[in-house]
């Protein structure tokens, strides 16, 4: 019975190390796995440090000088710098893109150039332009963000994918182009604003101005303001939703219609007498509200039409 | 005669048929005997011009028959669409309508036969002509060919934006259907010819975007 008391102990301490033993062995490569992997994010970190790359470029312009700047890969961001000095900062992801840039008199182009084996990771470019606040900027990049901010001159901006955002406008036209890409307008005053979107949502915070166009196939369009004091606002949509929230001392001469999907409306309105399209209660309505300063045209297809009370 | 009852003789006077009463007015408004000379020097200037620059016959008879097909213009077959002279006042306030549409029209045709996609004709210095002597080809099958071309062409620049392009060229392709069905089925809904061009302006813009510079 000792003997055997004793075996069986023995296997048991045997089969106890051999446990401790797998697990010390299992710990230290767990910890050989771990101290490996960041090692090597260590490396790939230092070797990205390594291969991006940060450029200045300046040019000294006159009045009203024409800027564009073409980004397949990576963000674009336009702000106004002090007199009249165009800076351009550029910070390049891998030697397989570089920056062509040219001045023309006014006129400066800046591109990114893609060489052999360029992808959307090492062809990416992130740049940030500063321009003289009257001068205009034509912005292209396939993924974005695209984002300008503070400007007085014309804005035109295009981008497949890219988000694009635009901030605090003033006397100026700012156009918009993308495919799926959501677009943001905030704060753009006496603007001539013109935006296509096939998919991506719009939406317009305090923007007014003497022509205010959005198009889009499916995305939503959202307003939020009071349609200025005298402007044409067309806001038009095939399968997206419509939402145009406005004060109660709103001044427009609006027509809505859905041919297929619903209109509501907040307002008590004067109807009008003669529309370019049979009224139909529910799919669409015409008035006017206050003085009808401002002309407004809601339009979809198939979506929803709201117009709100703030 | 006054001045007014004159200029409505005027498209008669300019095709050099003249009443007495007519010419007494002409010969005693100085006014009058201006404006006809002046229109008289812009119509020769025209035709001098329409000699030198107008395309070929075919090209007006494509566009104004796509047009037709589209339901933009109805009426009788004209020789000429685009040659309106001031009595062809039959499109009233939307007449503005045809050389909208036909610019996008045209537009969309550029695109389409630009030579693009053939690199050995990128590096041809020869003048390329737009293919639009052709018989138009039927909406849908046209519609699926060149789609198919700007996806390849896609798909060859920028494979990640491919199913992007997929998706919204069905939108569009879908919102050009329920326009064109909306024209068809209520011809003289305004709004619903500027649906029409909304929708084709939405895939001239498409096609702009996959085939200009933004793309790799």
């Amino acid at each position: 019975m000792v003997l055997c008391h004793n075996v069986r102990h023995w296997e048991l301490r045997e089969v106890c190390r051999r446990q401790m033993e797998e697990s010390l062995f299992m710990g230290s490569m767990q910890r050989a796995v771990r101290a490996g992997l960041i090692f090597l994010f260590l490396v790939c970190v230092a070797i990205a440090a390594i291969a991006e790359t940060k450029k200045e470029y300046r040019f000294t312009v006159g009045p009203k000088a024409s800027i564009s700047v073409l980004n397949q890969y990576g963000p674009v961001t336009a702000k106004p710098s002090a007199g009249n000095q165009v800076v351009v900062t550029a910070i390049l992801r891998s030697d397989k893109v570089e920056v062509d840039h040219d001045q023309s008199g006014n006129r400066i182009g800046i591109k990114s150039h893609l060489l052999a084996g360029a992808n959307a990771e090492n062809g990416r470019v992130d740049y940030e332009v500063l321009i003289p606040a009257d001068a205009s900027i034509t912005m292209h990049s396939l993924t974005g963000p695209l984002r300008a901010e503070k400007l007085g001159g014309d804005v035109t901006l295009e981008g497949a994918g890219a988000l694009v955002d635009v901030r605090e406008i003033s006397n100026a036209h700012v156009h918009v182009k993308t495919m799926n890409g959501p677009v943001k307008l905030t704060n753009i005053q006496q603007g001539h604003v013109e935006i296509s979107s096939v998919s991506g949502d719009v939406t317009l915070s305090s923007v007014s101005g003497p022509l205010v166009q959005v198009s889009s196939t499916s995305g939503k369009i959202h307003y939020d303001g009071d349609f200025g004091s005298g402007g044409e606002y067309s806001l038009i949509s095939h399968t997206g939703d419509i939402d145009a929230t406005i004060p109660t001392d709103a001044s427009v001469d609006v027509t809505a219609r859905s041919v297929r999907g619903q209109v509501e409306n907040d307002f008590p309105f004067q109807p009008k007498k003669h529309t370019t399209f049979p009224v139909v209660a529910g799919s669409s309505f015409a008035g006017t509200i206050g003085k009808a300063a401002s002309s407004v045209v809601l339009r979809t297809f198939s979506g929803k039409i709201r117009l709100k009370k703030r | 005669m006054t001045c007014a009852e004159f200029q409505q003789e005027l498209p008669d006077v300019l095709e050099g048929v003249s009443s007495a009463e007519v010419e007494a007015h002409l010969s005693s408004c100085s006014l009058c005997s201006e404006l006809v000379s002046d229109l008289k020097a812009i119509s020769e200037q025209a035709s001098e011009l329409r000699a030198s620059e107008e395309p070929d016959p075919r090209v007006w008879q494509n566009i104004e028959a796509v047009l037709r097909q589209e339901g933009l213009i109805r009426g009788p077959q004209s020789e000429r669409l685009f040659l309106v002279t001031p009595s062809r006042r039959r499109w009233g306030p939307a007449s503005w309508l045809v050389p909208a549409a036909a610019a996008i029209l045209v537009g969309l045709v550029v695109f389409l036969n630009r030579p693009v996609f053939n690199p050995a004709a990128q590096k041809s210095t020869q003048p390329t002509r737009v293919a639009v002597s052709t018989p138009p080809k039927a909406a849908g099958a046209a519609d699926s060919e060149d789609d198919q071309q700007v996806l390849s062409e896609v798909e060859k620049r920028a494979p990640l934006m491919k199913s992007v392009y997929e998706d919204d060229l069905k939108n569009v392709n879908s919102y050009i259907r329920d326009a064109q069905n909306s024209v068809d089925q209520n011809p003289d809904d305004g709004e619903a010819r500027q649906y029409l061009l909304e929708a084709y302006e939405q895939k001239a813009m498409l096609y702009e975007m996959a085939l200009d510079g933004s793309l790799p």
